[in-house]
């Protein structure tokens, strides 16, 4: 092997590992596990079996009979090794246990009073009711909200019950009881039946159509057209300040954005002046929490069309425009004839890369409407972080969160590829030229 | 351009479209030191009170020193991980002989496109199954992670822009590949690394929803969720005081930003924010 080839595995080794560890391992994962029933109630990690009052109601409806029932979900009382163990620091005589021990392991009974029965026949019984009721008390177990690490473990608890059950009728209670999570493809059904689905579907469209349009790209052209024109000092303090809200961190960037529209903030104070009553501008009706949110997000979305198609202006040759001016072009002319078809590419660029990101994107309205009023600006990208990662009812629908999350991950996928069909590819892989 | 056209109606229509930047701006450096009574839009007392919270902790939060140092911790070292993983692989994928390099190539483009913020709900529970959840160390590798497809396209770019003779004069020389990549190909793609630093830097102290989700005990807590978590508050709202930890927060971000503006300008071109 040749001393680049092994210096290049080396140097391509951390980013490889960091790259499939933790960017093409999620890509994979959200698809795994949105085919999971994964929540905060069933855990990550794998369960245990647990029977409570929830399962014994569901287990009936699964035609597992009323006696059986019964007597899962009634305490007992069993003489095992480990309620043996557990009762020997407790001031009990030591023969009571060691009889019970040698000659009786293993021996279950369904009530307390037959239990107490057959204490009271033992050689080594206890004195008294006092003494007998604290023994009989050890002894009481019941399945019934009782946590099994392993399903053997379960299942041979189960038996001691001695309630013959077939095989399919345990393998029913067994996976009822099992607490974690299990593979399921609920979430993509759950996904099509909601109509919130449809709801969300409706907010991403104009969210994504409203914002590319009007800032992303229509008000960029605006911007980097008419600086174009301006003298360089004046150009470029409105990039600058156009600048501004992409460099500035969105905590700080929509926190502004409240203070100009909140009940205290800055566009109160002014309208009060012209006897406009107060209100939250910004949740008070759908309408103006849907202009808030498209102007949030395009102030930031149209600094980068404006870098963009700037610099593609400045790229045109000087003299086609000198010499449209002396054949009379007016600046109009100029603009729809020589500016814009220059920037067709540049364009396509923009819209198509910053509909992806507009796509994916839920940041700024998180931090501003949370979704609000109700959630008529609840967009696909907030839901799946609402629904998997941070919602008011706490229960936290990992599997249903990355069944949404797949969405856009397979958008993401498809469109990248896309971008890389677009990028000209081949040119910009050029063979090493040293060859050791 | 000539001056045969009258450009005052270009910048009255692009005056009023700025105003919102223009007076959010002002106002948040303007309302850190002065107050201003309800109602109105004109401060009327100059104090330093809103700044109290550098000496003093805000009731129920811990030290914002605590926090910023956290946040700087956290920033710079996803800024020394993406400089260093990036530079050699950036390296390996521009100059030397590795199978599927164009492989690499083609996956880094992709990768660079695709937008990692899909991929949350995953890397929480790959943090959570780990054991990374709720550690500074789980955040900063996943977010060096994601930032290195663009990280490594930077450099790779840089790299191309090495003549090879450079190259070939330090081995015909005698140096290996690593001393020549080392001591002759690094300084002349400084001023990649200086963009990428920065870029990185500010992306890990800008950064909200990673640290938000994947650590957010409050030892660990950085300073965009210190703020986030302020505000949430409803019990003390205070805008004057926000702002005033938001202007603390922004105010790196600027200084690096005015002082590296032409070198970031351009990965900022090509960026990834909505």
């Amino acid at each position: 092997m040749s001393i680049s080839a092994k210096l290049g595995y080396v140097f391509i080794a951390p980013a490889l590992i960091l790259v499939v560890l933790f960017f093409l391992s999620p890509v994979i994962l959200t698809g795994v596990f949105s085919f999971t029933n994964m929540s905060t109630a069933t855990g990550i990690t794998g369960g245990a079996y647990k029977l409570t009052t929830t399962v014994i109601r569901d287990l009936s409806e699964k035609g597992i009979s009323k006696n059986t029932l019964k007597t899962i979900g009634s305490e007992n009382y069993s003489i095992s090794v480990d309620n043996l163990n557990s009762i020997k620091d407790k001031n009990i005589n030591l023969a009571l246990i060691s009889e019970l021990e040698q000659e009786h392991l293993g021996k279950i009974f369904n009530s307390r009073r037959n239990f107490e029965r057959f204490l009271k026949k033992l050689n080594n019984r206890p004195r008294n009711i006092r003494d007998l009721k604290k023994v009989s008390k050890q002894f009481k177990s019941s399945l019934i909200n009782r946590r099994f690490e392993s399903k053997d473990e379960f299942i041979k608890s189960l038996e001691k019950l001695e309630l013959k059950l077939n095989e399919s009728e345990v393998a029913i209670i067994v996976e009822e009881s099992y607490t974690g999570w299990v593979w399921t493809s609920e979430n993509f059904h759950k996904m099509i039946i909601l109509p919130e689905t449809k709801q969300i579907l409706i907010n991403t469209g104009i969210y994504v159509t409203l914002t590319l349009f009007l800032f992303n790209t229509g008000f960029a052209l605006i911007l980097s057209i008419s600086t174009f024109y301006l003298p360089k000092f004046q150009a470029s303090i409105f990039r600058a300040l156009w600048f501004l809200p992409r460099i500035t961190p969105s905590v700080l960037y929509v926190l502004l954005w409240k203070w100009l529209t909140w009940d205290t903030g800055f566009m109160n104070a002014f309208l009060s002046y012209f006897g406009v009553q107060q209100r939250n501008w910004m949740l008070d009706t759908t309408i103006n929490a849907w202009i808030f949110i498209i102007l949030i997000n395009g102030f930031i979305g149209a600094s980068m069309g404006m870098i963009i198609f700037s610099s593609a202006i400045t790229s045109i040759p000087k003299q086609i425009l000198f010499a449209s001016e002396v054949d009379g072009a007016s600046r109009l002319q100029q603009i729809i004839h020589i500016i814009l078809p220059q920037l067709k590419w540049p364009i396509l660029f923009v819209l198509t890369y910053q509909c992806l990101s507009l796509l994916t994107s839920f940041e700024q309205i998180l931090l501003s409407t949370d979704g609000g009023p109700g959630s008529t600006t609840e967009v696909w990208a907030l839901s799946a972080y609402h629904n998997a990662l941070n919602n008011y009812w706490g229960n936290l629908q990992y599997g249903y969160g990355a069944a949404l999350a797949l969405v856009l991950v397979a958008i993401g996928v498809i469109m990248s590829f896309t971008f890389l069909k677009i990028f000209r590819f081949n040119d910009l892989i050029k063979q090493p030229r040293i060859e050791q | 351009m000539s001056h045969n056209y009258n450009k005052l109606p270009i910048l009255i229509i692009l005056s009023l479209a700025t105003i919102p930047i223009f007076l959010m701006y002002i106002y948040l450096i303007l309302d850190t030191f002065t107050d201003t009574d309800p109602g109105s839009i004109i401060p009327n007392k100059i104090t330093l009170e809103h700044w109290r919270f550098l000496v003093q902790n805000i009731e129920g939060k811990i030290s914002i020193w605590q926090v910023t140092l956290n946040t700087f911790i956290f920033a710079s070292s996803v800024m020394l991980m993406v400089l260093f993983v990036s530079s050699t692989a950036g390296y390996a994928i521009s100059r030397l002989n590795i199978p599927f390099r164009k492989e690499f190539l083609a996956g880094v483009l992709v990768l660079h496109a695709f937008p990692s913020i899909t991929l949350i709900i995953a890397i929480f529970l790959i943090l959570q199954i780990l054991g990374l959840y709720n550690s500074l160390f789980g955040v900063i590798i996943v977010m060096t992670s994601l930032q290195l497809p663009l990280g490594i396209w930077i450099m790779k770019g840089f790299y191309d822009t090495v003549p090879w003779e450079i190259e070939m004069a330090g081995l015909q020389d005698g140096a290996s590949r690593f001393r020549v990549w080392y001591s002759l190909v690094l300084p002349q793609v400084r001023p990649g690394l200086i963009a990428l630093g920065v870029f990185s830097f500010l992306a890990g102290w800008s950064e909200y929803i990673l640290p938000t989700v994947l650590a957010p005990a409050n030892n660990v807590q950085v300073l965009s969720g210190y703020l986030a978590s302020l505000i949430a508050d409803d019990q003390h709202f205070d805008f004057n005081l926000f702002k005033s930890v938001g202007l603390f927060y922004a105010l790196p971000v600027v200084f690096l930003y005015l002082f590296f503006q032409d070198k970031l300008m351009n990965i900022y071109g090509g960026g990834t924010k909505g």
